[in-house]
């Protein structure tokens, strides 16, 4: 464990860390690009000086080991001015893109340039001009004239994702990122070329001119695409979910998430979700207020559990958190004394799949929480069960998925569900596939990961938590204030989380029309 | 408890020579205006329209390219930078990649718009400009919601105001 003093502060690292791992570790402030935690050492950027006492000439704090008795610094003036000179030199030939470049706001180089910049330029020659919008794959597009060339994408893809989609072409000045033969940049984990990016170089088509980043608002989460469980930071303002991004976790995920996962933005959305109760039956549905109709179901299915506990059957997935599972058993088979439970998962036999990354095969967040909380409740039943008794049962309660396209048996199981005489199904979103049931049914609104907070248990055991972020659609119920209503109480409506205000609106603007 | 109101006494019932006093300047003055008809500081409106100074900030305008294409770049600083929170931009991918970035609508809320003209000095690229315009009456409320065709291309503005800050004057410069 060598000891350095960084900045005037004695600060001890481990064996073989670089002094930019220490800055980092110390919270100090230090300008650098190429450098990425998740990554190996370029030191391409040469923009993370320090000055290091007995050393005659700066060096790059990146590949520099940290040696017992160090002495560093940058902040001394002749560190300052290498950084100031470096910053031009990256800028000589940087486009004055930043209004239409969607990195703008979260830009490394925006940020440093105003911390360590020179202001006044002195290159006298003409921008070296080179390709913009070059669509690089499905999912990114390129615009070469902002990248610095850090060369972090192009690592990533040799490292993390080792597909090696991405080099660095010509020299000089006339160096570019770009695929080999124009061969497009197209796996699982390309996104994350450019959540790395430190310029607006790599965009993502899914976010591209969206939103501009200052008006989002930001919340920690975790990603239900899969049983992974990747942490993650969901962006989002008074019109919905705009991007997922991952957040670091060692234990989980690393620095990294997959493209699927951050799809999930995209069933989170009013336009997707279902806004009200929908009862009827294929062909014929209409909207009813939540609460009231939820609670005339609960009604009902208490009545048929209480004259056979056995003409219920619920199907779950592993789409809700632990707190919900607890309190849903809890009524469920401890109050209504129900034991017809049966788990209906994605894809059983590649279940276990695995990508050799994070990507796995089960498709739901929490089948570990739902497992340990059925084994406690006298675990599940198989669906040939349930297809043997199908004509006998009264109703059948479904926790239905919040990512359904995930699911491609949905509708053999709409099918299959719809020959029972009542079905109740949970949902986040309304779908084609739902609206098919042939039994008469009541369609209930439920929020999704973003809008509550709870706990999923991963793949490996791991609980992680997570909170609320914001609230997209106001009506819709996380599966305990189901529960509460299907007991025949009421909620606390004053207190429930509301959306994020709009845009401050003058009252007047809406009967302006008839003025 | 009560209350009881205090009335200050009328310090004088001569109130008839004030009202003389009143009168008499009114006359003189309507007597010195049929005399002297340019002197008079105020304005005969309808007909006669005060001229505002170059910097007067009016409705909105927003400046073209040369091919008559909406200069704007959907960069939504003057949204952002707008205290009345008036402006609303959407954004979109343009065809050409020259341009890329372009506003599919530009609504300015001219009701809301206090005239500040921050929007002016946040536009990089001389997109938006407060024109010399006052006067805009409309028979409903729902006129003052200005569109891109409103704020571009009224016909007041005959076909477009040209941006100075040009693209490809810029691209040539090596900027």
């Amino acid at each position: 464990m060598p000891k350095c003093t960084i900045n005037g502060k004695e600060v001890e690292v481990p064996q073989g860390a670089s002094i930019i791992e220490a800055f980092k570790a110390m919270g100090e402030d230090i300008c650098h690009y190429c450098w990425h935690p998740g990554l190996s050492v370029a030191g391409v950027c040469r923009l993370c000086m320090v000055q290091i006492e007995g050393i005659p000439k700066l060096q790059i704090a990146c590949n520099t080991e940290v040696k017992d008795g160090m002495v560093i610094t940058n902040q001394s003036e002749q560190v300052k001015d290498t950084v100031k000179w470096g910053l031009d030199f990256h800028l000589i030939n940087h486009p004055l893109d930043c209004p239409i470049c969607d990195q703008a706001g979260e830009c490394g180089l925006q940020d440093q340039y105003m911390q360590y910049g020179k202001y006044d330029p002195e290159m006298a020659e003409k921008k070296v001009k080179k390709h913009k919008v070059v669509d690089l794959g499905p999912t990114i597009v390129l615009d070469s004239e902002r990248c610095i060339l850090c060369s972090r994408c192009v690592r990533f893809t040799e490292e993390v994702s080792q597909t090696n989609e991405l080099g660095i072409f010509n020299r000089g000045d006339r160096s570019e990122i770009g695929t080999v033969d124009g061969k497009p940049l197209d796996n699982n984990y390309s996104l994350n070329t450019v959540d790395i990016c430190p310029v607006g170089a790599l965009t993502s088509k899914d976010f591209r001119f969206r939103q501009r980043v200052w008006y989002l608002k930001d919340s920690d989460s975790i990603c239900p695409g899969c049983s992974t469980g990747c942490n993650v930071k969901v962006y989002f303002n008074e019109e919905g979910l705009w991007r997922v991004k991952p957040r670091y976790n060692a234990e989980v995920n690393g620095h990294w998430m997959c493209d699927v996962g951050r799809d999930t933005y995209k069933y989170v959305n009013k336009r997707a979700r279902l806004l009200k109760v929908r009862a009827g039956q294929a062909e014929y549905w209409e909207d009813k207020e939540v609460f009231s109709a939820v609670m005339e179901a609960g009604r009902d299915l208490r009545e048929s559990a209480e004259k056979n506990p056995n003409s219920v059957a619920v199907v779950m997935t592993g789409q809700y958190t632990n707190e919900e599972f607890k309190e849903f058993f809890d009524f469920a088979a401890g109050e209504l004394k129900l034991t017809r439970f049966y788990h209906w998962m994605n894809d059983p036999a590649h279940a276990e799949d695995f990508d050799g990354l994070l990507y796995r095969g089960d498709k739901n967040p929490n089948t570990n929480g739902l497992k340990a909380e059925a084994k406690t409740h006298g675990g599940f039943k198989s669906f040939e069960d349930l297809q043997a008794n199908l004509g006998g049962l009264e109703t059948i309660l479904v926790l239905g998925p919040e990512n359904q396209s995930q699911f491609d048996d949905i509708k053999e199981k709409v099918e299959m569900f719809g020959k029972a005489k009542k079905v109740i199904w949970l949902t986040a979103c309304g779908s084609e596939e739902i609206n098919a049931l042939r039994a008469p049914s009541v369609q209930i609104p439920m929020k999704t990961y973003i809008e509550k907070a709870g706990s999923f248990t991963n793949y490996k055991g791991l609980v992680q938590e997570f909170k609320r972020g914001t609230t997209i659609v106001e009506d819709a119920l996380t599966l305990s204030e189901v529960v509460t209503l299907f007991r025949g109480h009421e909620l606390d409506y004053k207190n429930r989380p509301q959306p994020l205000g709009g845009t401050k609106k003058n009252h007047f603007t809406e009967i302006r029309g008839q003025l | 408890m009560s209350y009881q109101v205090k009335r200050t006494e009328a310090t004088s019932n001569w109130y008839l020579p004030g009202i003389l006093t009143g009168l008499g300047f009114t006359f003189r003055k309507m007597i010195s205006n049929l005399l002297h008809p340019k002197d008079m500081p105020t304005l005969n409106y309808p007909e006669e329209k005060y001229q505002y100074g170059p910097r007067f900030k009016g409705n909105h305008v927003l400046t073209v390219r040369k091919d008559g294409s909406i200069r704007c770049t959907a960069c939504m600083l003057c949204a952002t930078n707008c205290p009345a929170d008036c402006i609303k931009i959407t954004a979109a991918e343009n065809e050409d990649p020259s341009v890329e970035k372009y506003p599919i609508s530009y609504e300015i809320d001219v009701l809301r718009c206090v005239f500040c003209g921050f929007c002016e000095e946040a536009c990089p690229v001389d997109a938006i400009r407060m024109g010399p315009e006052w006067q805009t009456a409309a028979l409903n409320g729902s006129n003052f919601a200005y569109d891109i065709q409103q704020l571009a291309y009224r016909p007041q503005l005959k076909g477009g105001v040209r941006s100075v800050v040009d693209d490809q004057e810029r691209h040539h410069a090596g900027i």
